[in-house]
């Protein structure tokens, strides 16, 4: 059994089918890139595994169970890590009271303060524990949320663009932190805008489009594929048509 | 760290103010000239402060869950009142005939515990919007406000209190009996109300309360609560169950709602519907949101003031044009509240001005 | 003759609290399912229609033209309170209910002060008429009638014209809609005085069969605030019909049972129930049942 599978997954806001009937699944250990244009579903859909969203229509299996609908806190304890697309840090805390959220669960004291140090160490963060969040840059704080969801020792990473509004060194430096975190046995999922940072990344490629999955495969075959190249440029076409009937 | 230590460092935590030693050196000095108020104030003064302490409870009650939880309640009062009722019909039966105050006070605080324990359970499992609560709760508040102004009949007895419609509990003595102040039978101890010893007991149970909140609201849990506030969805990716943590706090602050309705029974001897109305309803948001919803401290601080000026103001007609007005216009000018605006302004001022000394140097 | 008689109470009851939860939370919840804002200076608004409407009236002006200045009144006074302090608060919608809820406090109080604790009423026109020997009232007729246009004219506003495309635009998402060219303030403040001026009209058209006073508008508000619970705010007109419909129901047969009390008991009681089985209330339940079955 695979370590994730979706299974005709649908949700509609109104009108709006955000996410429409996909089927998705992921091996242990895997890492992969989901790309597609704006409001292609991608957010929804990281919304429907951790279970913030109930779907409308379709099952949802994770480590063999059936956790369709099981509570965000529940899947989030049997291991899904997420970064939303929003950054969702607590401006007004400090970045140690931030990572203290995911870390008290089972931690305190003197191992919670290693656990801090070491995880801020690994996220460029070091020094800036008594720092408040606010006061951080653009980056820095994309890199403490990343390093909240992976306070939570998760089996399945999902990162919502996680390099939005990162300059280019930065960006690289993410990717290496997804490789090493990779590297270590997590499953990743990473949606993401930036086609560099997707090539950097280097793993199969999943495309959403209107809420479907509208290719899948190898990173070489999804750049190659007219189609997906269509669907980019298409988007704003389409977009352009609208807005002039109004 | 010790057992002594863990509590005091989260009595200055970062979720409120007054981290500074001036701070508390200033919070010693006004507990003792509180302490020492029967010393220099006249008895109707007094009686009068005590009434003013009994606000505090309910202030901290929505400080607590719209201030730091980001709920907001507009029917704290119906935790007030029944608090106040529940303890008024236990008392007459139990504290008159039995002398059992503890009794009497546990069932004033378990019945709203309840009530906010089933409309909790039934508005934050379904996950209902913010505002949906806040407008429930008023329904909820007006509608024990009809139900007990339709209580004058003769059926409306439990044991031996009559409901009294809209005289209330106790309202007229003599063939109905009133609710009772605290009496303990173990050393014959008794708060009456219009006594030195009811004075301390609220300001003592006040100040406990302030400082006990403020524990609270530093432990993990209040981080929890202000993570709830700034963003559920992402606190729930973070392991934590909102719907349960929402439930729990809103239990609290029913607690410490209720507080504020026994004392003020057990004060006064008497409770009516109008302490369910919309007045009893808006004070507390009128105080709350005037001082600074985010800060215990300017919770507790501007309910005094504004109680003590509602005070001034009735001998006027302009008493609630002129709180809507103050809360309108703090809303407007200083959203976060005058206090906490006066002191995030100052403390940015200081910060200023060091910088400048700085750069002089 | 006996059954007869109970029917036609049972219905004639039906229609009044249907009209009076419609007429009391059209407004209401056109401002919430546009804004998400509840305004929680309504009962004001629909005093100040109720208060024009008298004064009106004993200036001599026909009853009905005095209802419709009732509803401008309350119009204009919604724009200009929109304007002021409103506007401030889109976006935060828990300090607008706070901030609506000084309103609130300033126009009731306001009013107490200046015009005191009452002031006239305005007769009840039209006479009544006799079914099986007891007697109703024509002008609650009417007013049901009045209610069941005004929910039809919504949804005919919605629907037809161009406000209605725009303000629907702005509705479903307001980001989208400035970026075609809406001018979404424009179209909150037209809502927002639409929603006030149906207040300040139905406060008018009841205000003919009560007393007026200061807190004229606080005894509607609650069961308002039901009705727009209930309702939810996915689908405005939908949610407004499902909603008084259902709370209608079970508020009558309550109400014909047992007292008045246990009528609102019964209807908040049904609201929590609902808000337990469809937490975004009906219409967002009959949009996502809608989407099912176009699917199908
Ligand atoms: N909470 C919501 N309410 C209404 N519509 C939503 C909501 N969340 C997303 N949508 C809509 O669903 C579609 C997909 O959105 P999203 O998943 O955020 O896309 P992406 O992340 O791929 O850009 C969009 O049309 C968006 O407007
Ligand atoms: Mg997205």
């Amino acid at each position: 059994m695979p370590l994730l599978e979706v299974k005709n997954l649908s949700k509609a806001f109104g009108g709006v089918r955000a996410v429409d009937g996909v089927d998705f699944s992921l091996e242990q250990g895997e890492l992969r890139s989901i790309i597609g244009p704006n409001g292609a579903g991608k957010s929804t859909l990281f919304k429907l595994l951790l279970g913030s969203i109930k779907p409308d229509k379709g099952k949802i299996w994770f480590r063999d169970r059936d956790v369709t609908r099981a509570e965000p806190h529940t899947r989030a304890h049997m291991g899904i890590g997420v970064k939303f697309q929003h950054l969702g840090v607590y401006g007004d805390l400090t970045v140690r009271h931030n990572m203290q959220l995911p870390l008290q669960h089972s931690l305190s004291g003197e191992a919670m303060d290693a656990e801090i140090a070491r995880l801020l160490e690994r996220l460029n963060l070091a020094g800036t524990e008594e720092r408040r969040v606010a006061e951080l840059a653009h980056g820095q704080r994309q890199w403490l949320a990343i390093g909240m969801a992976l306070a939570m020792r998760p089996v399945l990473l999902l990162l919502d663009e996680p390099t939005a509004g990162m300059g280019p060194e930065e960006t690289r430096e993410t990717g290496s932190l997804v490789h090493s975190v990779h590297e270590e046995g997590v499953t990743i999922v990473v949606v993401e805008h930036d086609m560099a940072f997707v090539r950097q990344l280097g793993a199969p490629v999943t495309v959403l489009h209107y809420g479907r999955v509208f290719a899948e495969g190898s990173l070489a075959a999804i750049e190659d594929n007219e189609d997906v190249r269509n669907i980019y440029l298409g988007a704003s076409r389409t977009m352009a048509v609208r807005s002039r009937r109004h | 760290m010790s057992v002594i230590q863990r509590p005091l460092a989260l009595l200055v935590g970062p979720q409120e103010m007054g981290r500074t030693w001036y701070f508390w050196v200033g919070f010693v000095i006004v507990i003792g000239v509180g302490a020492a108020a029967p010393q220099y104030l006249g008895r109707f003064d007094l009686l009068n402060l005590a009434n003013f302490l009994t606000s505090i409870f309910l202030a901290l009650s929505l400080c607590l869950i719209w201030g730091f939880c980001g709920i907001l309640s507009l029917g704290q009062a119906a935790f007030l009142g029944l608090g106040g009722y529940a303890y008024g019909v236990a008392g007459i039966n139990f504290i008159e005939s039995h002398g059992n105050t503890w009794a009497a006070l546990g069932i004033g605080l378990a019945v709203p515990v309840a009530l906010a324990a089933v409309l909790g359970f039934v508005m934050f499992y379904a996950r209902l919007k913010g505002v949906y609560v806040a407008i429930l709760m008023l329904v909820v508040t007006l509608l024990f406000e009809t139900f007990l102004n339709q209580t004058a009949g003769q059926g409306w007895f439990i044991g031996d209190a009559h409901l009294g419609g809209n005289n209330g509990l106790g309202r007229f003595s003599g063939v109905i009996k009133r609710p009772p102040s605290f009496i303990f039978s173990e050393g014959g101890i008794k708060f009456l109300g219009k006594s030195y010893a009811f004075f301390y007991l609220t300001f003592g149970l006040a100040v406990l309360c302030y400082l006990g909140l403020r524990i609270m609201v530093n432990s993990k849990l209040g981080f929890v609560m202000v993570a709830i506030r700034e963003d559920p969805e992402r606190t729930e990716a973070l392991g934590y169950d909102v719907r349960l943590i929402q439930l729990i706090v809103f239990c609290v602050s029913a607690l410490l709602a209720s507080m504020s309705g026994i004392l003020y029974v057990s004060w006064g001897r008497f409770i009516t519907p109008d302490v369910f109305g919309v007045y009893n309803n808006i004070l507390p948001v009128i105080w709350v949101a005037v001082a600074g919803r985010k800060s215990l401290t300017a919770t507790v601080i501007g309910t005094l003031v504004l109680v003590w000026m509602s005070q001034r103001l009735t001998e006027t007609d302009y008493a609630f044009v002129v709180l809507g007005g103050i809360l309108v216009g703090a809303m407007l000018l200083l959203p976060e509240g005058v206090i906490t605006g006066i002191v995030d302004r100052s403390a940015g001022l200081r910060a200023r001005l060091a910088a400048r000394l700085r750069a002089r140097a | 003759m006996e059954t007869i008689s109970f029917i036609v109470g049972l219905l004639y009851q039906y229609a009044d609290t249907i009209a009076l939860l419609a007429l009391s939370a059209i407004g209401l919840i056109i401002i919430f399912g546009m804004m998400g804002v509840i305004n929680m200076a309504h009962g004001e608004m629909m005093m100040i229609g109720a208060y024009i409407t008298s004064f009106s009236y004993y200036a001599g002006i026909p009853t009905a033209l005095a209802v419709i200045f009732g509803g401008i009144g309350a119009g204009v006074a919604g724009m200009v309170l929109e304007r002021l302090v409103i506007r401030r608060f889109y976006g935060q919608l828990l300090s607008s209910l706070v901030a609506t809820w000084g309103l609130s406090l300033i126009l009731s109080q306001g009013a107490l002060l200046v015009f005191g604790q009452l002031i006239q009423s305005v007769p009840t026109p039209f006479g009544s008429f006799t079914v099986a020997d007891l007697s109703y009232s024509y002008y609650r007729v009417f007013i049901f009638l009045v209610a069941l246009v005004m929910i039809a004219g919504l949804w005919g506003l919605f629907r037809f014209t161009r406000f209605g495309v725009r303000a629907r635009a702005t509705m479903e998402n307001p980001r989208m809609a400035r970026a075609l060219g809406v001018d979404t303030t424009r179209v909150y403040a037209l809502t927002f005085g639409l929603g006030t001026m149906l207040g300040g009209f139905a406060g008018g058209l009841l205000a003919l069969t009560s007393t007026i006073g200061p807190f004229y508008g606080m005894t509607y508000t609650p069961q308002a605030f039901i009705t727009v619970v209930v309702g939810g705010g996915a689908e405005v007109v939908t949610g407004l019909l499902a909603s008084v419909l259902s709370l209608g129901a079970i508020k009558t047969i309550f109400m014909n049972q047992t007292n008045i009390l246990l009528g609102h008991v019964a209807m908040l009681v049904l609201a929590f129930v609902i808000i337990r089985l469809m937490p975004s209330g009906i219409s967002d339940w009959v949009e996502r049942r809608q989407v099912r079955v176009r699917e199908r």
